[in-house]
């Protein structure tokens, strides 16, 4: 199969990349690129552990083709966050202690990042709906929802945005 | 010697030590370890649950390009291939047979995962099919086919007072373990003799990080960084499986991304390890979901309790008979036998126990650790039937309980530790937070006609800190006043990493930001049997808390040293000595002394219990972990639907190390019993897994929370550990399913004695009753 050539926005740099026109966007991402924060457990697009966001919007990175990625705009956990200082998610997960082993973490924090993006006030039962995407085997989501709500505030007291 | 009185660290709530690494996807997992010419790793699987492993020829599956070596039974010359806890019956790679669908054949290691893919399809086997296994029925059948025809080598520990165990007792049964306590005449002074059973469900861990291991060697060093629990008892066992002297063989430990038990002993790490061997270049061993399933899993049981009581309640006798399945390898059964024998009296005082615990081989997967570790099936037993009995004899649940738990300090049995919570308090606690005494028993109208409400209560119940177990742990200082904390706990989500650099932060009189936790090397680390038996705070906490105080003394005697004073004068704070109203920074007193590069203090603590025959298990255990809970359920009469509309959960931390960390232990715990209660299961069609598949098997999710979910952590301050404090790892997993089928009693008056709790099976007991 000859290789193809993407275009693709990382993190916010703007990068050309040849890939095998069947490559998954999780091994781009952990093998060609070395970013390893996005995990593979189910493989499948059932357990959310390999969340990333195109175009802000949440996909399973384990059954995405690479290719889906091309001319769009990439967010992994590692793009989070400027200059040494955490993202107001980020931070509300880190202060609520809203983990536990970490593997879902990355997963789940680009989740509530999309949540808030759309909806920058949810309620707890809003919350509590939009993370069912993912799985978190450790924390009964209770403290994780709880960690959503403080990084609406975080968010809303610097002024909304992203 | 002086320390402070005011705690600068214990019970704060600041970020996790792990928090920054964890939040910016920077946390290093085994699964993340790429080493140079790293090859991967797949296994072959029996698609058989039974059968002769007549012929296995991978001489093709060896020419497929990309392939550097494939492993069979032909290739373990030299090497001891069984490994096991008590029991060593679990091969490498199938020898004669395979056991279970899933059991591995061979294993191939190539440049990447399709060419080893291509090549385990070209490994050509044939098998000669045997009958199968699918029950604890099955296997107990006087005609059963033996799983083993040879029992496998093993051993029996010795036992304390009224203990005992045996191997092979009979076909397809590994071990049995018994336990007893007072005249079996006892009995004869009840009123009232209930027997009843229970089915408990069998459950898998679904750790989101897969088992897995990377190898190589290193010269003569046999090296591993693997996803495992007890680094030290895995270094000696393949030490034993390779023949590879045991000092060569170095094991490091990650981050790990969860286990709940199941990532103990030998794994993935003997095929890793061997075929990094034959191919001279690392190897990295990853499972997949489904494969995890082919792994490990809990222990399905069938518990048959015999009680005897008193008309007024009273607890006389139990004779308990345990069944659990423990699928076709030993694994960890033998323990868990040990475990749920030892545990199905619940925190209660009897006048005779009598309880024998079998581990039944089922062509399966091997069952293992699971949180809980038979406190959670004998919780479920335990806890449903104390409610069955009450209301049989017309008393509340709730005044039967308090008529017969133990008292704060008095022995859980003759010979045994003291219960160390006052177990009436976390009864009132969780009582109240459910509005237990605000209405009367019986069945509540719920929200619409044809639905009713219910409460129950239940006290889930196991020791803590596993049996006579050994820790060791070392605290150095640097010459800037930088801690570093070095022992073999692993983190594995529990907080373990943040709570014993507080501890020692503390004793050291410094910020918990100046310590380090090192990482876990087995050439360097002191040996730890393992992270496991929620043993973390309540035995290496002693451990770390003799280190830090051996650290503190060190440092002190070296001050008064030079300052010609008594140690006793002297105070420690923020890495300065202080007398009276002199302050001594210690840095130019270490430069001054060991000149300008400094030096580093090694403090070091050691702690086991006692040995004593006395004790049932040849060691006072050294903490009780209890779970108390609450439910409120609204059951539908027409569907069988279960809604748990409130849940509460409640553990004793002694002293709240990090009050977070002990929250989200007893929450995560208690959402994994719910799913368990309700839902989760793994489902055999015979002995095929029929919802292996990611999509098929259920989870918790956010979703399934009840509305009201809460979690209260006590602190009632008698743990052995640090401050008074004691572990949090599984308590709050024992109470939830009992508690459950406690208040659908109380709502519809049907008892479910099966996991899990489905509507079906709700509507057949109404439609029963009917």
């Amino acid at each position: 199969m000859d290789p193809i050539m993407l275009d693709i926005e990382i993190n916010g740099e703007r990068r050309t990349i040849e890939a095998a026109p069947n490559l998954m966007l999780i091994d781009l991402l952990r093998d060609g690129l070395h970013l390893k924060g996005a995990q593979v457990a189910c493989d499948a697009g059932v357990c959310g552990a390999c969340t990333v966001l195109l175009d802000g919007a949440p996909f399973s990175a384990c059954t995405t083709f690479a290719f889906v990625a091309d001319r769009r705009s990439l967010t992994t956990i590692e793009g989070l966050g400027a200059n040494g200082a955490l993202d107001p998610v980020q931070e509300a997960f880190k202060a609520k202690s809203a983990f536990q082993c970490g593997y879902c973490t990355p997963g789940m924090i680009l989740l509530a990042k999309a949540l808030l993006a759309e909806n920058p006030s949810p309620s707890r039962a809003q919350i509590r709906a939009h993370i069912s995407a993912n799985i978190c085997r450790c924390t009964g989501y209770q403290m994780i929802v709880e960690a959503i709500e403080d990084a609406a505030a975080r968010m809303e007291a610097a002024g909304g945005g992203k | 010697m002086n320390e402070p009185t005011a705690l600068r660290s214990i019970g704060a709530v600041r970020p996790r030590k792990d928090a920054d690494a964890k939040v910016t996807g920077a946390a290093v997992y085994t699964v993340d370890i790429e080493l140079p010419g790293m090859l991967l790793a797949k296994a072959l699987r029996s698609p058989h649950a039974h059968a002769r492993l007549v012929t296995i020829d991978a001489s093709k599956a060896r020419k497929v390009p990309g392939v550097a070596a494939v492993l069979t039974r032909d290739d373990l010359e030299g090497l001891n291939p069984t490994y096991g806890y008590f029991i060593k019956d679990q091969p490498i790679v199938a020898l004669d047979k395979v056991r279970y669908v899933g059991d591995i054949v061979a294993a191939v290691a190539a440049e990447d995962e399709a060419s080893a893919v291509r090549a385990l399809e070209r490994i050509e086997v044939e098998y000669e099919k045997l009958p199968e296994i699918a029950s604890i029925e099955e296997a107990l059948a006087p005609d059963a086919p033996a799983l083993f025809e040879e029992p496998p080598m093993g051993i029996v520990p010795s036992y304390g007072a009224g203990a005992s165990a045996e191997k092979d007792p009979k076909k397809n049964v590994c071990y049995r373990f018994q336990f007893t306590t007072g005249e079996a005449s006892a009995f004869d002074e009840a009123d009232h003799i209930f027997e009843d059973s229970f089915h408990f469900s069998r459950c898998q861990h679904y750790h989101l990080e897969p088992f897995v291991t990377v190898a190589r060697f290193d010269g003569d060093v046999m090296e591993l960084w693997t996803s495992c629990q007890n680094p030290f008892p895995l270094r000696k066992e393949l030490s034993r499986v390779f023949n590879h002297a045991e000092q060569n063989v170095r094991v490091h430990v990650p981050f790990i991304g969860a286990g709940f038990g199941a990532k103990n002993n030998c794994k993935t790490e003997p095929i890793a390890v061997l075929l990094a061997k034959m191919t001279g270049r690392p190897v990295r061993f990853r499972l997949t979901h489904q494969e995890n399933f082919l792994t490990q899993s809990q222990h399905a049981a069938l518990l048959t309790l015999k009680t005897g009581v008193k008309t007024d309640g009273i607890l006389i006798a139990r004779k308990s008979t345990i069944l659990l399945n423990a699928g076709a390898y030993s694994d960890a059964s033998p323990l868990v036998a040990e475990k749920a024998g030892y545990r199905i009296n619940g925190p209660y005082r009897w006048r005779h126990i009598d309880s024998t615990c079998d581990c039944v081989m089922t062509n399966s997967t091997p069952a293992g650790p699971f949180r809980g570790f038979g406190g959670t099936q004998t919780s479920w037993a335990s806890e449903s039937q104390l409610d069955m009995i009450a209301r049989r004899l017309g008393l509340d649940p709730y005044e039967m309980r308090m008529k017969n738990l133990l008292d704060l300090g008095e022995p859980y049995v003759p010979g045994e530790s003291g219960i160390d919570s006052d177990l009436r308090v976390g009864l009132d606690l969780v009582a109240d937070k459910i509005g237990y005494h605000e209405r009367k028993r019986g069945p509540v109208p719920g929200a619409r006609p044809g639905r009713a409400r219910g409460i129950g209560l239940s006290i889930g119940f196991k020791d803590q800190g596993g049996v006579n177990k050994p820790a060791s742990a070392q605290v150095k200082t640097t010459t800037t006043g930088g801690i570093i904390v070095n022992c073999g706990s692993a983190e594995i989500g529990q907080g373990i990493q943040t709570a014993l650099s507080r501890i020692v932060a503390e004793i050291l009189g410094t910020d918990e930001t100046c310590v380090s936790y090192a990482p876990i090397n087995t050439d360097i680390t002191p040996f730890d049997q393992g992270t496991n038996a929620s043993s973390g705070i309540c035995v290496m906490g002693q451990a770390i808390e003799r280190a830090a105080r051996d650290a503190r003394r060190q440092v002190i005697e070296f001050a008064a040293a030079r300052l010609e004073c008594a140690s006793d004068e002297l105070e420690l704070e923020d890495w300065v000595i202080r007398r009276g109203n002199e302050a001594h920074p210690l840095p130019p007193m270490i430069m001054g002394t060991y000149g300008g590069t400094g030096f580093e203090f090694v403090g070091r603590g050691f702690f086991k219990p006692e040995t004593s025959h006395d004790a049932p298990l040849e060691a006072p255990c050294v903490a009780w972990e209890i779970g108390w809970g609450g439910a409120e359920v609204e059951i539908d009469e027409e569907t069988g639907q279960v809604t748990v509309l409130r849940l509460v959960v409640s553990g004793d931390a002694g002293r709240a190390i990090h009050p977070l960390v002990c929250r989200g232990q007893d929450e995560g715990a208690a959402v994994m019993g719910l799913g368990q209660s309700l839902f989760e299961a793994m489902r055999y069609d015979g002995t095929r897994l029929t919802n292996i598949a990611p999509i098929d098997y259920r989870v918790p999710l956010a979703s399934d929370l009840p509305a009201d979910f809460q979690s209260v952590t006590q602190e009632q301050g008698h743990g052995a550990g640090p401050f008074g404090s004691k572990g949090m790892g599984e308590g709050g997993i024992l109470p939830v399913a009992s508690a459950i089928a406690n208040a659908i009693e109380d709502a519809v008056g049907v008892r479910i004695t099966e996991l899990p709790i489905t509507p079906e099976r709700v509507l057949a007991a109404l439609d029963a009753r009917r």
